[in-house]
Parts: C-alpha cells; sequence; structure tokens
C-alpha cells in the first residue's frame, strides 16, 4: 500500500515537473523571441504617423531583429513618440546618423520599425539617442501610384494594339516589310551583296595578313626600319642635316630677298641706278660700244706696231724664247724619271 | 391547472434556482475557509492529481494532438487563397496557445473529471459515506472536496501545458509533410507572434477552469439526493454546468486580457 503511494507520488511529482519544463521552454523561447532577456538600449524616434504600429512589434537593421518597440505615446501636436529598446550587442552596428521608418514585414504582415543607412565615420547609437525618421507612403498613396500605374499600362498596351493592328494591315514600315514582297526582295539582294562584301573584306583580310607577314619578314624594308637601330639612327642624323640645310638654305633666301629689297628700295646705289636708271644704261651701252671701237683700233695699232722697225727686233726674240721653253721643261721631266728610277 | 397553481410552480422553480445559486455561493466560500484550516491531506491530493492529470494525459494528449492537426489542415486551404501558408505557424500558433489548448483541456477534463468527482461523490453521499464521516470525526468537505478541486486547479493547467506541446506538435507534423518547413523554423514562426499577455491568458483561463469543474464536480456530488439516480443527475449536472461556466468564463477572460492588449 505505502510502496503503491510512493510510486503514485513519483509519477505525479514526474507529471508536474515535465508539465512545468514545457512552460519554462515555452516562456522562455517566448523571452528569447522578445529579447526580453537580453540587455538593451533605449533609442527614441518622433513619428507623423506610425499606420498601426503596436508595442512589441519588431525593430528590424539591415533585415535582422535587434529590437522591439517599447513605448508608443502621443507627444505635442500630432505626433508619436516611439521608444525602441535596442540589444547592446547590435548597438555598435547602428550608426548616429541612421534612419528609422514604419514598414511592414511581408504584404499583410505586421508592422514593424526599419533602421536603415548611418555611415561608418559616425560614432555608433547611445542610450537615448533619436533618430531621424522618414516619412514613407502609406497604403492609400501607395495604392494611388498603383492606380496611376494601371492607367499608363492601360495607356501602352492601346498603344501596342494600335502598333500590331497597322502592322498587320500593312500600315508603315515594319507592316509594309511584312506584306509588301517588293520591300522583301529589296532587303534580301541588300543581305546579298552584303554577303558578298562581307566576303570580299575577308578576302582583303587575308591578303592584308598576308602583306603585314611580309612586312615582318626580316631583312624587308619595313621589317629594318621597325627593328634596325642603326637605321633609325643614320636617318635621325640625316633629316638633322637636311633640317640644318634647310635652315642654311632659309638664311640665305633671306638674305637675297633682303638684297632684292634693297636693290628695289635703294635706287641711288650703283647696282640700284645699273638697275633702274635707264640713262646710265644708255651711257654704259655708249661707253661699252666706244671700249670695243677703240679696242679694235689699238688692235690694228698694235700690228703696225709690230711691223714697225723700231720694235720688230723686239718681237723676233720674244717669239724664239717662247720656242725654246717647251724643250726646257721635256728635259727637267726625263731628268726627273731617271733620278726617281 | 389554475393561473394561481401555475404562478406557485414558476415560483417553485425561480426558488430553486436562486436557492442554487446561493448554495453555491456557500460551498464555494466554504472551500476556501476549509482550504486554508488546519492540515492539507497530502496523500490525498496526490492521489486525486494521479487522478484526474496522470490518468487524464492520454486522453488530452490524444485529442492536443488530433485538435493540431485538424486545425492545420482546415486551416491552410484558407490561407492558400492568398498565398499565406507561410503564416501557417503562426496562425495555428495563435489559435492553440490563445484558446484551442485550454479550452480543448478543460471541455475533456469537464467530461471525465467533473463526471467522475459527481458521480464518485454524489454515490458517497446517497451511500451516506460522507455522514459516516462527519460521525468518524473526519472533516468530510476537507478530505473529499478541498483536495479533489485543488488536484483539478493544479493538474488541469499542467494538463493544458502537455495539450499545448502537442497540438503543436501535430500542427508542425501537418505543416512539415505539406510544406517541407523544418522544426526550428515552424517554431520560430509559432512564437513569433506569441505574447507573454497569451500565455498569461491561457495559464489564468487554465486554473479557472481547473477550479470550476473541481467545485462544480464537487458540489454536484456533495449535495447529491435521491438515490441512484441523483448520482447519475449529479454527475450529468457536474458536466452540464461546468461546460456552460467555462465558456462564461472564457467569454469574461479574453474581455479582460483584450483590455489590457493594445
Amino acid at each position: 500500500m505505502e510502496t503503491s503511494a510512493r510510486k503514485r507520488s513519483i509519477t505525479v511529482g514526474l507529471f508536474v515537473i515535465i508539465g512545468l519544463i514545457i512552460f519554462i521552454v515555452g516562456i522562455l523561447t517566448i523571452g528569447s523571441m522578445k529579447k526580453v532577456f537580453s540587455s538593451t538600449i533605449s533609442v527614441k524616434t518622433i513619428f507623423d504617423d506610425v499606420n498601426g504600429l503596436k508595442v512589441g512589434n519588431n525593430v528590424w537593421y539591415s533585415g535582422v531583429k535587434i529590437g522591439t518597440v517599447k513605448t508608443i505615446r502621443f507627444q505635442g501636436n500630432s505626433k508619436v513618440e516611439v521608444i525602441l529598446h535596442i540589444e547592446e550587442k547590435s548597438q555598435e552596428f547602428v550608426r548616429k546618423n541612421a534612419k528609422a521608418k514604419v514598414s511592414t514585414d511581408g504584404l499583410i504582415g505586421n508592422k514593424i520599425i526599419v533602421i536603415y543607412g548611418g555611415t561608418q565615420k559616425v560614432p555608433s547609437i547611445e542610450d537615448g539617442d533619436e533618430l531621424v525618421v522618414e516619412k514613407i507612403e502609406s497604403t492609400e498613396e501607395m495604392l494611388a501610384v498603383l492606380s496611376e500605374n494601371n492607367k499608363n499600362l492601360l495607356g501602352i498596351t492601346s498603344a501596342f494594339k494600335t502598333i500590331s493592328k497597322n502592322i498587320l494591315e500593312g500600315k508603315g514600315t515594319v507592316g509594309m516589310l511584312l506584306s509588301d514582297d517588293r520591300l522583301y526582295n529589296d532587303v534580301d539582294q541588300t543581305l546579298a551583296a552584303l554577303k558578298k562584301a562581307s566576303a570580299n573584306a575577308q578576302v582583303m583580310t587575308a591578303s592584308l595578313s598576308g602583306f603585314t607577314s611580309k612586312l615582318n619578314q626580316p631583312g624587308g624594308l619595313a621589317n629594318d626600319f621597325a627593328t634596325d637601330t642603326v637605321i633609325m639612327r643614320d636617318i635621325r642624323g640625316t633629316i638633322g642635316r637636311l633640317n640644318e640645310t634647310v635652315a642654311t638654305a632659309n638664311v640665305m633666301v633671306a638674305n637675297l630677298k633682303s638684297a632684292s629689297e634693297d636693290l628695289n628700295s635703294n635706287r641711288t646705289s650703283p647696282l640700284g641706278v645699273l638697275l633702274h636708271d635707264e640713262a646710265t644704261a644708255t651711257n654704259l651701252k655708249g661707253t661699252l660700244q666706244n671700249l670695243e671701237s677703240s679696242t679694235e683700233k689699238l688692235d690694228e695699232n698694235m700690228v703696225a706696231l709690230r711691223s714697225n722697225f723700231l720694235f720688230r727686233r723686239y718681237f723676233k726674240k720674244k717669239d724664239k724664247e717662247q720656242a725654246k721653253q717647251p724643250v726646257k721643261e721635256e728635259v727637267k721631266a726625263e731628268t726627273k724619271d731617271s733620278v726617281s728610277q | 391547472m389554475s393561473d394561481n397553481q401555475k404562478e406557485k410552480v414558476y415560483t417553485k422553480g425561480l426558488d430553486s434556482a436562486l436557492l442554487a445559486v446561493y448554495n453555491g455561493y456557500v460551498f464555494f466560500l466554504r472551500f476556501f475557509r476549509e482550504a486554508f484550516r488546519g492540515r492539507m491531506e497530502l496523500q490525498e491530493l496526490i492521489k486525486q492529481c494521479y487522478a484526474i492529470g496522470n490518468k487524464s494525459l492520454l486522453l488530452i494528449g490524444l485529442t492536443g494532438f488530433i485538435t493540431g492537426m485538424v486545425f492545420t489542415k482546415q486551416s491552410r486551404p484558407s490561407l492558400a487563397e492568398f498565398g499565406a501558408v507561410s503564416w501557417l505557424p503562426s496562425l495555428v500558433a495563435i489559435a492553440i496557445v490563445r484558446a484551442l489548448a485550454a479550452l480543448v483541456t478543460a471541455l475533456i477534463s469537464a467530461g471525465k473529471v467533473g463526471s467522475s468527482i459527481g458521480a464518485e461523490l454524489g454515490s458517497m453521499r446517497v451511500t451516506e459515506q460522507i455522514d459516516a464521516m462527519e460521525v468518524s470525526a473526519v472533516n468530510p468537505f476537507k478530505f473529499l472536496v478541498v483536495t479533489r478541486v485543488l488536484a483539478s486547479t493544479i493538474t488541469i493547467p499542467i494538463l493544458m501545458f502537455y495539450c499545448t506541446a502537442v497540438a503543436l506538435l501535430g500542427a508542425y507534423l501537418n505543416v512539415t509533410l505539406n510544406e517541407g518547413t523544418s522544426f526550428i523554423s515552424f517554431f520560430e514562426n509559432a512564437f513569433e507572434q506569441i505574447t507573454f499577455l497569451d500565455v498569461g491568458t491561457s495559464l489564468a483561463k487554465a486554473v479557472a477552469y481547473g477550479f470550476t469543474i473541481g467545485i462544480v464536480g464537487c458540489y454536484q456530488g456533495y449535495n447529491a439526493s435521491k438515490g441512484t439516480e441523483g448520482v447519475g443527475k449529479a454527475a450529468n449536472s457536474a458536466v452540464v454546468i461546468s461546460m456552460f461556466l467555462i465558456f462564461i468564463e472564457e467569454v469574461i477572460i479574453v474581455q479582460v486580457s483584450n483590455y489590457f492588449r493594445i
């Protein structure tokens, strides 16, 4: 009897303990979900409209749950102050310039606070900080935009309908392309020509390839130009000298130009007078004519003088000396040859 | 039947109803008076806990499992209509934790435990065993009523914990067979929407239901009369009245909990 009672007591004890364990596990699970047992910091945000946000809703940062909504209360004129509890281990990742907005967990899910943005240069948020709030579009505003989009979509589909109708009726370029055989033939011919052109281009490319391979052969002019550094140095030297010659020629031409300009401008100089003064030229011509006639007369006089008995002897003597002069030179040459031998 | 006689009958019915309420009230007060006075009949309490709790565990567990599974199965098409099948774990968890587990446990217990207590105490009353206890200087109220009411008040919340766990298990089984959801994912989703208020409300309900089942069963059995017919009537009344009161309490507790829910 006593053993039975004892056994029953143990069974009841086990029944109660297991039941309580289930209860405690449930409580702990809910607590960990709601971040009840983790240490948190309080952050304040002030919204114009919280769109049905409730205490206990989640706070997300980059898609990760980092806290919950702790308090929602009115503040001032139609403003709502929301106190968020953010777990300390996530505190370092949220920056002071991060923004907050009310969003939805999925399309029809619960309202959540989404924290986003923030730059690395700015320090992390601290207990009591206030996050900047971004106004989001309400469901009605979203639906209004959707309605507008629907209208636009309707317009686009109507336009497409008209276009497809025109195409079917053979109107417009595309319609004609589809329905007109001539246009098709033209396009076909063009394509054939293009095909031929591409074949030619292929042949040309092959020729070019052969040509370039020849250019690359060692010993060729182009290859030497490309590879022989001595030739290039010589060419550079030649070009340098050519440049110098051209510079000298330029100077000479400039001098000539200046001289001609001087001749043109200075008509009093002897050359200027010769070039430009016709009277002087006439005089000079006359003088030259006189000189010519004088020279002829002087020749006649000299011939006459040779025949004169007074000077005849002198001229004969001179002729004799001239006749002797080649014999002396031959003897000198022979002597020189014998000495050298 | 004259009008005078009709009036008499109606008055008698009303009188007996009001008298039952008054007697119930007195019984209720006596329970608290006896519960906190004198030595607790611990062995009897453990025995009753065993009879109410352990003996009902299999039935409650099985019912909870089936409830979780069937509720999940029935809810799926509605959610699938607008592509929200992924919300099934949350929906089922909310339904089980907030209402189904406590209600199923209470209704099954009302049928099994309430009728058992009513019949047992009723038979003891009609066979004058209770009177014999009084004669032998044993307080029958403390020994029979207080232990049974306390046992049902303690064990029915614990049965509800079991029922919740098993119902969620049934729901998980159905979800994982259809959607292939993992165990962790299911329970993450399930507990996501449950709050401490839900658990607290559910616990308060289970305590209230347990107390109601115990006190109604004991009252009906303790005040049974008219022989064996009275035993059957006591058992029947215990089930009917406790179930009725359970639904009344459900409404009141939900209203109060919604007041705290913002």
